[in-house]
């Protein structure tokens, strides 16, 4: 996350000819080609950009000041994943700072589920990925060969599109992690259980049926049990995959105002479809597309002052 | 209708000309008739398998009656199984034997069937059976799905062991009866006698006490390997594939999210695969039932290895009965119109017996895996 300071490119124009036309090489990608801070130039259009990852050119994120001076938990350098022959992620290089909450936004398939699950090497289970780059959590390297994985994911929690609560009760979903570290005590795993469904704003709803099955529970209800689950471990960071998709406004409000009640106090990384909840959640915002990180910012400034076009045209709604 | 015509239509509908709708000729006599003479031609069908199901069940119960009508609910908890009369001497108050003319006076005994030792025996049998092909089949079945797919031999795999169900069940009899009694008599079960026989209160495992000429005498099981451990082992081999096939396909079921839920959670392999066998707990105990209904009805094998004795004993080192092992050996010299009529109680146990166990088994699989398809 030491980017040669390099003078402000337009990412279009920002890789040299030798470039290799497809499947940039990490080794064959050259310094400047590493995401530098970007500075909109006037003369680029709004198309130079799209234009240039089509062409499969590399190109240049465009990262915000602020985020690389950052304490980064997560950092991600030069990151790329096929799935079998196709490839997801095209040199992705960013960092997750500690304790806040980073928004991932990006037409559908521009790759923010493959990146999230790359953190907890959740793609290890598809057949056929590859990955390239570096990851670290940290300074632990994801990917190196010594890696437990297991024990990389219980340091990450994980909330799904779809809530999936495992068929036993309430109690012991929150638990689960407890109980799979070999946790007995009946009073840690009370204790736990009800501060992670309080954090979850779930602890009233639920406290008197904690032995019910917690399949008899609403949607939103559900999602929010999944985040229990999750935090109840006490993960270095939560990984959340666009978890209100499936729920109505209600459901979907009183998740975000759990991300706000827990910002700050732990690091959450949150794909989302909805600009709004972007907007409404994150500290900060990425901006994917193709694969490609596409620009990287504070919120109010990716919204409101980004620093592409394409950005802009994204976040108003005028393409993706 | 293609999209495309109906973009023109709506066009059109839109531009203010309204299409008038095309003039369709009314369906000919003809294909009316061949309509309706097929749509009956179904019924019929549908009609035959209903009929073939009900004949041969009002026929068994038609049949089944006498002993139904002798015997009643008792006939299930009597253990006696006596085809011919028992003539028996009429004793005194004082014991001793009446005698008329030089002859003993004697009353006799009717014929009496009974069926509670083919219910034990099949009821340990297929016990047994699921002790030991549940575990492994679930093992299997979890092998095809989380682990075969990378390694590219889950089509061979699932192709075996469905080749495996269609095996005659005679050759799992005679390899029963020729290779695995042979090998049960001479060294599993001897093994068994030198460490478990010494243990005290397992000395129910090797011992019988038997009633010889009014005392009863304690008498090591000869342990000939023809009994009812082997039955149940042949009966495990045999309903492996079945079950294996079934679970397969509940834990295929399985949403991925269930699995990817708990590995996110740090799960080991095995936690994850404990919480898929839970998320598919119904459908796996509706192949394990039937499994059971299989080990309950198979006949064939069974009769070549459990070594046919119509009586209860606890040991599995003792040949035992089961019901369809008893009809396979009995119902040819079955003359006597009761004896016959008893069988056939029997089998109609048997039937009913089946039918719940195919019924649950079917609701629990075909159940939950139309719900749980339903949700993803
Ligand atoms: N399991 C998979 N196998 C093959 N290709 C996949 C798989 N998952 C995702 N992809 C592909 O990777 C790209 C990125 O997908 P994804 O990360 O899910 O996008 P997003 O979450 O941004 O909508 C898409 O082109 C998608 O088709
Ligand atoms: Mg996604």
């Amino acid at each position: 996350m030491t980017p040669a300071p390099t003078s402000p490119t337009s990412p279009g124009t920002a890789a040299p000819a030798a470039a290799p036309a497809t499947e940039p090489s990490m080794s064959a990608m050259p310094l400047v080609s590493r995401p530098v801070v970007g500075i909109a130039s006037p003369e680029q259009s709004a198309t130079s950009f799209i234009d240039a990852i089509k062409a499969g050119k590399p190109v240049t994120s465009a990262v915000h000041p602020s985020l690389l001076k950052a304490d980064h938990i997560v950092k991600v350098d030069d990151f790329q994943l096929w799935y079998s022959q196709n490839k997801a992620l095209h040199g992705v290089t960013m960092g997750f700072p500690r304790s806040k909450v980073t928004a991932m936004i990006g037409p559908s398939g521009c790759g923010k589920s493959t990146l999230l699950r790359s953190i907890n090497r959740l793609n290890d289970l598809i057949d056929g990925v590859r990955v390239a780059g570096k990851m670290t959590l940290s300074g632990d390297d994801v990917y190196a060969p010594k890696m437990d994985v297991i024990n990389l994911r219980k340091r990450l929690g994980m909330v799904f599109q779809k809530s999936n609560p495992f068929p036993m009760s309430i109690f012991e979903n929150v638990v689960y992690g407890l109980r799979i570290d070999g946790e007995k005590r009946k009073s840690v795993l009370a204790d736990a259980c009800e501060s992670a469904l309080r954090a979850a704003a779930l602890w009233e709803e639920v406290k008197d049926r904690l032995k019910g099955s917690a399949l008899g529970l609403s949607g939103g209800q559900q999602q929010r049990l999944c985040i229990a689950r999750a935090i109840a471990a006490e993960p270095e960071v939560l990984l959340m995959d666009e978890p209100c998709s499936a729920l109505d406004p209600i459901a979907t409000l009183k998740i975000e105002e759990f991300i706000r009640s827990i910002a700050g106090r732990i690091t959450v990384v949150i794909v989302t479809h909805n600009m709004q909840q972007a907007a409404r959640v994150s500290d900060n915002t990425a901006f994917f597309y193709l694969g490609r990180l596409v620009e990287y910012g504070p919120t109010a400034d990716i919204f409101q002052n980004p620093m592409l076009p394409e950005t802009e045209s994204y976040v108003t709604g005028r393409f993706g | 209708m293609s999209g495309l015509s109906m973009e023109t239509a709506t066009a059109a509908t839109l531009a203010g000309s309204p299409r008038p709708a095309r003039h369709r000729p009314p369906a000919s006599g003809i294909s009316r008739f061949v309509d309706s003479g097929l749509r009956w031609a179904c019924r019929g069908a549908a009609a035959t398998i209903l009929l073939m199901l009900i004949l041969p069940v009002s026929v068994l119960l038609i049949q089944a009656w006498p002993a139904v009508h002798r015997f009643g609910a008792g006939f299930l908890v009597s253990s006696e199984w006596r085809a011919n009369e028992l003539e028996i001497p009429v004793r005194d108050a004082a014991g001793k034997i009446i005698q008329k003319d030089g002859e003993n006076v004697t009353t006799i005994e009717p014929p009496s069937f009974g069926a509670l030792p083919v219910l034990y025996g099949t009821a340990v049998s297929a016990m047994l059976a699921l002790i030991f092909a549940v575990p492994f089949s679930f093992a299997a079945a979890l092998f095809i799905v989380r682990v075969a797919p990378k390694i590219k031999i889950a089509g061979p795999l699932s192709f075996l062991i469905e080749f495996l169900a269609a095996i005659p069940s005679l050759a799992y009899g005679l390899w029963g009866l020729f290779v695995l009694a042979p090998f049960l008599a001479t060294t599993v079960e001897p093994a068994l006698i030198s460490t478990l026989g010494k243990v005290p209160f397992l000395s129910w495992m090797f011992f019988q006490d038997v009633e010889i000429a009014g005392a009863t005498v304690r008498r090591q099981l000869p342990a000939a390997g023809r009994d009812m451990l082997c039955g149940g082992l042949v009966l495990g081999i045999m309903i492996l594939p079945i079950i294996t096939a079934v679970s397969r396909d509940v834990l295929k079921n399985v949403p991925r999210a269930q699995i990817e839920g708990s590995l996110a959670m740090g799960a080991t392999w095995w936690q994850s695969c404990v919480e898929m066998l839970r998320y598919g707990r119904a459908g796996l105990f509706g192949a394990v039932m039937l499994g059971l209904a299989r080990a309950a009805g198979e006949t064939m094998a069974v009769t070549m290895v459990i070594g046919n004795n119509n009586q209860i004993v606890l040991s599995p080192l003792a040949p035992a009965q089961t019901m369809a092992s008893l009809l396979a050996n009995e119902f040819a010299e079955a003359t006597d119109g009761l004896h016959g009529s008893a069988l056939l109680y029997v089998a109609l146990i048997l039937l009913v017996m089946s039918l719940l166990f195919n019924i649950v088994a079917r609701y629990l699989v075909v159940g939950k895996n139309s719900r749980t398809s339903g949700a993803h």
